[in-house]
């Protein structure tokens, strides 16, 4: 539910938490990053820091040049100033992600943790199953069908964490309990409503159905790719995967290795949330790819 | 020649630092790392004559052995590791003249956990994303991203901040942070974002409760032990999307430091923390509470005192004013 108006909330000494409702409906975080856009474009005084997620945005502030209070009332204004939800138009790149479906590294990972910590069916044949798909290459169709919406980036360097922007490709499911304690590195996994592709390779929670070979940041900016920016997406950025073979993973990842892969980026679009919530409404929503 | 230092022993996890670390990159995940303690690491440049922002190290636990190339001036700050200097004791919150060849060793904290080691003229590492400091989870900044190993060279002298090194300098008693080993800690905490997860009497039982420090607590969290908490009713009545358990919420971007409460287990998110996730946060401690987090070892105990914003920024403010040279004696 979308509240009347956000609450604000302190974190410590120079966090302040705004929170547009209280559940996951893809409006509040479109607010969240139209607030991110607007606190951006007016470069309100003492902001340092942004961190949007599903419902809230988390800003970090130096309580030297703004006291909590008027950031509050900054804030305020600059949400009003926002608007209905359908007015928002927000900057949004779409990036072509290569993914290898129900790949041998992730079932490794899968196996592992088998043996090693709880028994566990193979990830993609339990979330086709707990969606009702028909089978693990459905959930691939499902899964590539769609342009994915970057929520955040969070958690660890470039992390995207995404969800379907098409309703016919929406894809929930339990995480893991306990939680892996590896994960190999470019892994494709879903876990409650999102989607996200592992950047390091530590522990993690979500299902595994897939590997990318290709890098979401790279401290060393080798690629003119990473030229001005050290993660590949931002918020409110959009993907899109290309299913691809194992053979052309290995080419590719041969291709990023040697600094000859091209990175398929568009960026001449805006993201219309009125235009985008027509679509939605105008779809056949029990259609299944 | 150029000044560098020959890290003989590594010490346990001892990294490059600068403050205040990697800031204004949370929102692309990457923590601020940074010195645990800014206090004491803002203290020791200050006495070698540093800028603010030249990189040193610091020291977990158990310190490294270094061999200086060059002379040079050096101060240790923070936790008492008995450090020796050739052999005779090195004095700890002095701005120290280091001749080239010396040897500066370091044994087990006594006093405290981290310690802080300024070498006038700054450790000269890569910035990454305008940082020197070192995140080693993800493999960023300081020393070829990671802590520092036996055997490596770091140079010194044309970082950022370089000062020329002033020795026979002091912190004055009163202006440094009181580490003690009395294992008891008062630490501050602002209530919220999420305290109305937590019923009043959770609340109450939170603050009038002891919390023991866990073993498995290091620069990305520190786990507490303590009583059970008492959820809120709004915490068991929510939608499917924010999880099964009362901890949990929908992912949202975490403050840094705050108390994220897993299941029962609250841990505290500090230098290296993950910038969101799935769990509440019902209090947060404030930056001015960090050296004390930084300070206590395993099995120590904290009691929490509720301040409110303001007096959470007032006492970071007090502390800034004593990371001067007005500080020295």
């Amino acid at each position: 539910m979308k509240f009347d108006t956000p609450k604000f909330m302190p974190g410590g000494d120079h966090f302040i938490l705004v929170q547009f409702g209280d559940d996951a409906s893809i409006d509040l975080n479109f607010m969240a990053l139209g607030l991110t856009a607007a606190i951006k474009a007016e470069e309100v005084t003492g902001v340092v820091d942004t961190n949007p997620s599903y419902n809230s945005l988390v800003v970090e502030y130096e309580s030297d040049d703004i006291s909590y209070a008027d950031l509050q009332t900054e804030l305020a204004h600059l949400i009003d100033g926002l608007g209905s939800v359908e007015n928002l138009e927000l900057d949004s790149r779409l990036a072509y992600l290569p993914v290898v479906y129900l790949d041998p590294w992730t079932r490794d990972c899968v196996a592992d943790y088998s043996e090693k910590i709880a028994p566990r069916e193979y990830d993609p044949d339990f979330v086709a199953d707990v969606n009702g798909f028909e089978d693990a290459k459905q959930l691939a169709r499902i899964h590539s069908g769609t342009e994915h919406w970057v929520v955040a980036v969070c958690s660890t360097p470039g992390l995207p964490l995404m969800r379907a922007l098409d309703p016919r490709c929406a894809i929930t499911s339990p995480k893991y309990n306990p939680p892996r304690t590896w994960t190999t590195l470019g892994a494709i996994g879903v876990g409650g409503l999102s989607s996200s592709i592992y950047t390091t390779p530590g522990p993690g929670g979500y299902n595994l159905i897939g590997r990318t070979p290709v890098p979401l940041w790279d401290p060393r900016q080798r690629h003119p790719v990473f030229k001005d920016r050290v993660v590949l997406l931002d918020a409110a950025d959009r993907v899109k995967f290309v299913p691809i073979s194992e053979e052309e993973f290995e080419y590719t990842e041969a291709r990023v290795a040697d600094g000859s892969y091209e990175f398929n980026i568009t960026a001449y679009q805006r993201f219309s949330v009125g235009a985008y919530k027509k679509w939605v409404s105008s779809l056949n929503q029990d259609g299944q790819f | 020649m150029a000044l560098s230092v020959e890290v003989i022993k590594a010490g346990l996890e001892t990294s490059v630092q600068d403050f205040p670390g990697r800031y204004g990159f949370w929102e692309q995940g990457f923590p601020p790392s940074g010195p645990f303690d800014m206090w004491s690491f803002r203290l020791a440049n200050v006495l070698v004559g540093n800028g603010p922002e030249a990189a040193g190290l610091e020291c977990q636990f158990m310190g490294p052995t270094l061999r200086f190339s060059e002379d040079c001036v050096v101060a240790f700050t923070g936790a008492e590791m008995n450090p020796t200097l050739d052999g005779e004791a090195f004095p700890m919150w002095e701005s120290v003249a280091v001749t080239a060849g010396q040897v500066l060793a370091c044994g087990f904290a006594r006093v405290g956990a981290r310690a802080y080691l300024a070498i006038s003229g700054g450790i000269d590492v890569p910035t990454v994303l305008g940082a020197r400091a070192t995140f080693h989870m993800a493999g960023v900044g300081g020393m070829e991203g990671h802590a520092l190993k036996d055997g490596q060279s770091l140079n010194v002298g044309a970082g950022a901040g370089a000062g020329a090194g002033v020795p026979g300098r002091r912190v004055k008693q009163d202006c440094r942070p009181a580490i003690s080993d009395n294992k008891e800690w008062q630490i501050e905490v602002v209530q919220g974002p999420n305290d109305d997860w937590i019923a009043d009497d959770g609340i109450e039982r939170f603050l009038t409760s002891e919390w023991k420090l866990q073993a498995r607590s290091n620069r990305t969290g520190y786990r507490l032990e303590g009583p059970d908490w008492i959820f809120a009713d709004k915490a068991s009545a929510k939608g499917p999307e924010h999880g099964e358990h009362p901890s949990n919420i929908l992912d949202h971007g975490y403050p840094v430091g705050s108390i994220n409460l897993c299941g029962q287990t609250p841990i505290i998110l500090v230098n290296d923390a993950p910038s969101a996730g799935g769990f509440i946060n019902p209090f947060t401690v404030p930056s001015a509470a960090f050296w004390k987090l930084a300070q206590s070892k395993p099995n120590d105990i904290y009691r929490f005192r509720r301040v409110s914003v303001d007096e959470a920024q007032e006492l970071r403010r007090s502390i800034d004013r004593l990371c001067a040279v007005e500080s020295i004696a």
